[in-house]
């Protein structure tokens, strides 16, 4: 399997205040290293109208990344396509793919928060007839590689129908991981017996690698805190089904649980159990200190990504 | 009058970018650059990223888009391109008059760009308000064409130009800037310090 790296939502956030212009800047500087260090990818994602400045526009900030490296792919994981005109995402993605030797990957999804909705005039009612007819619209107007963000069974056979790429979220547990590409791997061979090469599956991890048990500790704490976020933006949505405020605790707990946190051999063990071809490691915290960014993204591509090469795929 | 040199109708990336190169070296005002329709700021960006200095004027299509969409786009260039980007919108009025509040940093409809844009306000303009004009290999047609702008009271103009950017640097940057552009200085630079084209 190959080693990418994410989320990075170029977010200025009331935990770690910055300049935007600093955000965008360390994006081409950690594009550039990751590439130096043999990472695989780098994928960013998408919210809008939020106050920290969540990165509301995918395109522009892959085309910086794309333009400051030379082999490294990055991907958007994922753009929140109903809140777009499908074709100018074509366009988009296209143009990227031709300025960059086809290095451009498009993730794509839902989204879930009722103000986005509300703000591009368009009904969330409708999200899932928008999300097919974007895809339906992508299909025909663009051959870059897309993956389908999902986190049931039914959007994994959707996207398994349409010879799609997952994009899986980072929490779930591997029972869990693999029945999704099940899922999504029968509903491909069901719509066309004919294809050899199945859609590639990724999958979100929240991950560090660590030596001792208070480093371990340090990163589980940047975990729970990366959930903030989370929290904040589940915040005004009233369609999750989760209680942002009073489970906080709980849902923190839940996150550290299903972290990958260790040793880089205990870390290529645990993924060693995943089908998939591709693990993002969600590194983009906003907590840790730009020397543990750096380390932690120079030892996946030095340490991690040797080790898992030969693991994944084998359903 | 502040000059642009026009991009768009230059096929390679590479080439374009190497002319944007030139132009931030040799103190061109701005590039002109487009893309696709939803592609424009993925190549202002790709420019960006080459460049450090020149002004990137976007030319954008705004039909069949969100105000708010296009906004969003631009303000997140403007913060790759370090207050760098300009605009010329091509769609509705009432768009461009909801992505010019957008982009200097007032509410629309209860929406606040985030990010904001990293200027204070981005430039909007209309194709119309900036003219545009094929310059001369000939430098004493060159400064006529050029004085004649300048004194029309133009801001910016958009120049097409085949030959060395330093030439066009040197003969037309401090003309269209000034009614006092000392020809012969950069007559005599031509001879010091000639120029490959």
């Amino acid at each position: 399997m190959d080693m990418g790296i994410g989320l990075w939502c170029l977010q200025s956030t009331a935990t770690n205040p910055r300049s935007f212009g600093q955000a965008y800047q360390e994006l081409v500087e950690d594009a550039r290293m990751a590439e130096d260090n043999g990472i695989h990818s780098l994928w960013l994602s998408e919210h809008h109208a939020y106050y920290d400045g969540y990165c509301p526009a995918l395109m522009p900030a892959a085309a910086a990344a794309l333009a400051a490296t030379e082999s490294i792919q990055i991907g958007t994981g994922v753009l929140l396509l109903p809140l777009h005109e499908p074709h100018r995402v074509a366009n988009a993605a296209n143009l990227l793919n031709e300025q960059s030797s086809g290095r451009f990957h498009l993730g794509v999804g839902m989204g879930y928060r009722p103000i986005e909705f509300e703000i591009k005039q368009r009904d969330m009612s409708q999200r899932l007839k928008l999300m097919n007819a974007g895809l339906d619209a992508l299909h025909s107007t663009t051959q870059t590689p897309t993956w389908v963000g999902i986190s049931s069974e039914k959007a994994a056979e959707r996207a398994g129908r349409r010879g799609l790429g997952l994009f899986i979220s980072g929490a779930f547990s591997k029972d869990v991981v693999n029945t999704l590409i099940r899922a999504h791997r029968t509903a491909w061979e069901k719509s066309d017996p004919n294809q050899d090469t199945p859609p590639p599956v990724g999958l979100l991890r929240n991950l560090w690698i660590v030596d001792s048990p208070a480093e371990r500790r340090q990163a589980l704490n940047w975990v729970r805190s990366s959930y903030l976020v989370y929290a904040g933006l589940g915040w005004g949505a009233d369609n999750t089904g989760v209680d942002f405020v009073s489970q906080i605790e709980t849902s923190m707990d839940e996150v550290e649980k299903s972290a990958t946190v260790g040793s880089a051999e205990e870390i290529a063990a645990e993924l060693d159990g995943y089908d998939v071809d591709l693990v993002v490691c969600r590194i983009g915290y906003d907590q840790p200190p730009r020397t543990a960014l750096t380390e932690v993204i120079e030892r996946i591509g030095r340490e991690l990504a040797p080790l898992v090469k030969d693991s994944g795929v084998k359903l | 009058m502040r000059l642009l040199l026009d991009l768009r109708n230059v096929s390679e990336l590479a080439e374009r970018e190497q002319l944007a190169r030139e132009a931030d070296e040799h103190g061109i005002w701005g590039v002109v650059v487009t893309g696709p329709r939803g592609g424009e700021c993925v190549e202002a960006s790709a420019i960006a990223t080459a460049t450090h200095h020149v002004t990137i004027v976007v030319d954008v299509d705004g039909n069949d888009v969100h105000p708010t969409t296009l906004a969003e786009e631009i303000s997140v260039l403007d913060q790759i391109t370090k207050r760098r980007t300009m605009i010329i919108f091509r769609g509705p009025s009432r768009s461009k008059t909801s992505l010019a509040a957008l982009l200097g940093g007032l509410p629309v409809e209860g929406v606040i760009l985030s990010p904001p844009p990293a200027q204070a306000s981005i430039p909007v303009y209309s194709p119309e308000d900036i003219p545009e004009t094929n310059l001369p290999e000939d430098l004493t047609q060159l400064a006529a064409i050029v004085d004649e702008y300048r004194d029309s009271q133009a801001a910016f103009l958009i120049v097409s130009w085949e030959r060395s950017i330093k030439q066009l640097a040197r003969h037309a940057v401090g003309r269209a800037a000034s009614t006092d552009f000392p020809q012969m200085v950069a007559d005599m630079a031509d001879q010091i310090d000639p120029i490959d084209q």
